[in-house]
């Protein structure tokens, strides 16, 4: 744990992922802490199990390190789920630093997803294992943190996710807003969830409380559910379901959009509802707040710590409840305008400016200072 | 349904954000929809009933395996869903959807046609085995409800079980050398576990009797309600340093006892202590014998089975019988190397 001499190269802090996605939050943290990185002076590269076909020329495989590999390299794990790239750190020498941003847990996939919910049991098993090798842990929340210490992590630092929050900011999707905006013309709040669609997220619970609002104070209501998904059967239960409460028409499932497309669906929403059961840190609650709207969510996980005051939180996912809740919120203009404002002054707190030199500074506590 | 916001009002005369305290005016919020969801439910505009049904409609289309363990009923599901379909459905949202979609089914169908007839053939296959697996089991379940064998239940006397009965001094001695920790069962509310901390041991109880164990941890700190070979399965292999049973095994089964020795052998530590105090057949056969006797689904062994049985499973055994031929102690030093391997019994 020395900084690099002064005729020394640069030391390399290079990122190892599971899965480079620029569609996740860990993908982004990655590119976006790899120029931070960059910038602050030491050397960076990606390593990945999976690289998506957009970034194939932003990382390399991960078992190619070793041909990268040099005497003083830090590596840092971005941990989000199982994968082979945990076994093969773990028989590594380098200085490790795990980032830890959670996982779902097996029991969340039981009787959904099996072979997901595997996966789920043996990230534990791989977070333990890696544990002896930490430097430090790294954790998007101290409810992550807690996890870690639980895994045996000794040194440990909560540091929030790294996300760009100015993408929210994106001009809208011209016609999806011109879509989203003719359906408001005939009245009715529009709800939106961003999430993958999996049984964690509680996009279920998300349609019963749309039918109860419809039912008891708004029967032109709107569901709007961006994400892609890892369960498609949970999918399928989510379109049978609604369906079957004849809501078909009111519960748009969008999957994974584009920048644009979520501004879009960002601009026309009145409420943001998440009723997730389990959430490490929330990215898209911040999203939400940096978009202007008020967030109702469920208190889970590291939500309370991520929302701070600025939300409605509610313990549970009872249908009439949430009813009540949204009802509220989108008659009481005062309360929106205050969930908005609060909001608006939570996001910088968890900005890139507010965050990258406190990741950099903890990083710097296993990589010595960068030249 | 009246609209309740006295906090909104609040605030707007405070001029929203300014006088009133952020945490004061979301709390009054919250109490505010309680209140208003309290008004609905009364009013029945969303009975429970509702919401169960709403559980159950989603339920519906979860997969087999997120319906819980019942085998009739995942059965069921499968038999539902063991013709595949061919003929895809063809509506969409857009009109020119749906003829495209149409002409491509009728172009494919004597492809997929061939498909889904093989893997509904494979599913009937695997299906009509299942049901025979199903039928077999529920057979061999009511052969066996009949055979089963009840656990046997903790027998105590009162004139054989507290402090001062004749073999307790013999254990306190037997015990006195013993490092590690010693467990008694049955327990009950600590009496004896009492008695082996004061001489100096590392004692604790396990009792399956809740209100014994209740009453004892007021004065004993280390009690559990358990039963003692659920309490050994979590038990570290050779962690304990004796084990003292009384009240225990008197009215076992042969197999209960069988799998509490194999037990037994997994966790004493080598050179470990198993004292095992039990009544006799005559007291167990008398006129006033507790009634546990009669529902026993074993007797009392005979002190000589005792010390044959541990000597063959490598302890060095001696037996003392107690006044009047009324009960007996077994005492038992595990050698210091095990014979054999013990086999877990789990």
């Amino acid at each position: 744990m020395s900084a690099a001499g002064p005729k020394s190269p640069p030391v390399a802090v290079h990122q190892f992922v599971p899965t480079l996605n620029p569609h996740d939050a860990t993908g982004t943290h990655t590119l976006l802490l790899r120029d931070i990185l960059r910038r602050a002076g030491w050397r960076s590269e990606i390593f990945a199990e999976a690289i998506h076909d957009d970034l194939a020329t932003e990382a390399y495989k991960h078992w190619m390190y070793p041909d990268h590999a040099a005497a003083g390299d830090v590596v840092i794990y971005q941990f989000s789920t199982s994968s082979a790239v945990a076994g093969f750190l773990a028989e590594r020498t380098e200085p490790l630093i795990v980032d830890f941003h959670n996982f779902t847990g097996p029991e969340h996939f039981a009787g959904w997803e099996p072979h997901t919910e595997q996966r789920a049991a043996r990230a534990h098993d791989e977070l333990v294992r890696l544990a002896p090798r930490a430097a430090l842990g790294v954790a998007d929340s101290h409810f992550n943190e807690r996890c870690l210490r639980q895994a045996g992590y000794g040194r440990t630092a909560v540091v929030p996710v790294l996300v760009d929050y100015q993408r929210v900011a994106t001009p809208p999707d011209a016609r999806l807003a011109a879509e989203l905006a003719a359906a408001k013309q005939n009245g009715g709040a529009d709800i939106l969830f961003v999430g993958r669609v999996v049984p964690s997220k509680g996009q279920h619970e998300l349609v019963k409380a749309l039918w109860a609002y419809r039912r008891l104070y708004d029967p032109a209501a709107r569901l709007h559910l961006v994400g892609g998904t890892s369960s498609f059967a949970y999918l399928k239960a989510l379109r049978g379901f609604a369906n079957d409460l004849g809501l078909a028409g009111a519960v748009r499932i969008a999957g994974d959009v584009s920048d644009a497309a979520l501004a879009a669906y960002f601009a026309a929403a009145d409420v943001y509802l998440s009723l997730s059961a389990h959430e490490g840190f929330g990215v898209p609650l911040v999203e939400a707040m940096a978009a202007g709207v008020p967030v109702v969510a469920r208190r889970a996980g590291a939500v309370p710590e991520t929302v701070g005051d600025a939300a409605l939180l509610v313990a549970g996912s009872d249908p009439l409840y949430i009813a009540a809740v949204l009802d509220r919120l989108c008659r009481d203009k005062a309360l929106a305008q205050r969930l908005i404002d609060d909001g608006r002054r939570r996001v910088p707190q968890l900005s890139l400016d507010a965050v990258a030199p406190l990741l950099v500074a903890a990083i710097a506590t296993v990589a010595g200072a960068p030249r | 349904m009246a609209k309740t916001t006295n906090t909104a009002d609040a605030a707007e005369t405070a001029g929203v954000t300014g006088a009133v305290d952020p945490q004061a005016y979301v709390a009054g919020v919250m109490a505010e929809i309680e209140e208003e969801v309290r008004l609905r439910r009364s009013s029945g505009d969303l009975p429970p009933k509702l919401e169960r049904e709403l559980d159950e409609l989603f339920l519906a289309h979860s997969p087999v395996a997120g319906r819980g363990g019942d085998l009739t009923e995942a059965l069921r599901m499968v038999d539902a869903a063991i013709f595949v379909d061919p003929v895809v459905p063809v509506a969409s949202e857009r009109a020119a959807g749906a003829v495209v979609k149409k002409g491509m089914r009728s172009v494919l169908l004597w492809y997929v046609g061939w498909i889904t007839h093989q893997v509904s053939q494979f599913a009937s296959a695997v299906s009509r085995s299942l049901h025979i697996v199903d039928g077999r089991l529920k057979e061999l379940e009511r052969k066996v409800e009949v055979q089963q064998v009840p656990s046997a239940a903790v027998v105590e006397l009162p004139a054989a079980h507290h402090a001062k009965a004749w073999w307790v001094k013999p254990v306190l001695k037997t015990l006195k050398p013993v490092s590690g920790r010693i467990v008694h069962a049955a327990s009950g509310d600590g009496w004896l576990v009492r008695q082996i901390n004061a001489a100096g041991g590392d004692a604790y109880g396990v009792d399956p009797r809740p209100d014994l164990v209740a009453e004892g941890v007021l004065t004993v700190s280390d009690l559990r309600g358990e039963d003692v070979a659920d309490h050994l399965r979590a038990v570290a292999p050779a962690g304990l340093g004796a084990i003292v049973l009384s009240g225990v095994v008197d009215g076992m089964a042969s197999g209960e006892r069988t799998q509490l020795l194999h037990l037994i052998a997994n966790t004493l530590a080598p050179g470990g202590v198993l004292v095992v105090h039990s009544l006799s057949r005559s007291t167990w056969d008398a006129a006033d014998a507790p009634y546990e006797a009669d529902l026993a689904p074993g007797r009392p062994l005979r002190p000589e089975t005792w010390k044959h049985l541990l000597d063959q499973s490598g302890y060095r055994t001696t037996v003392t019988i107690g006044p009047d031929d009324a009960d007996y102690l077994v005492t038992a030093v595990r050698s210091s190397v095990p014979s054999s391997e013990p086999t877990p019994a789990r």
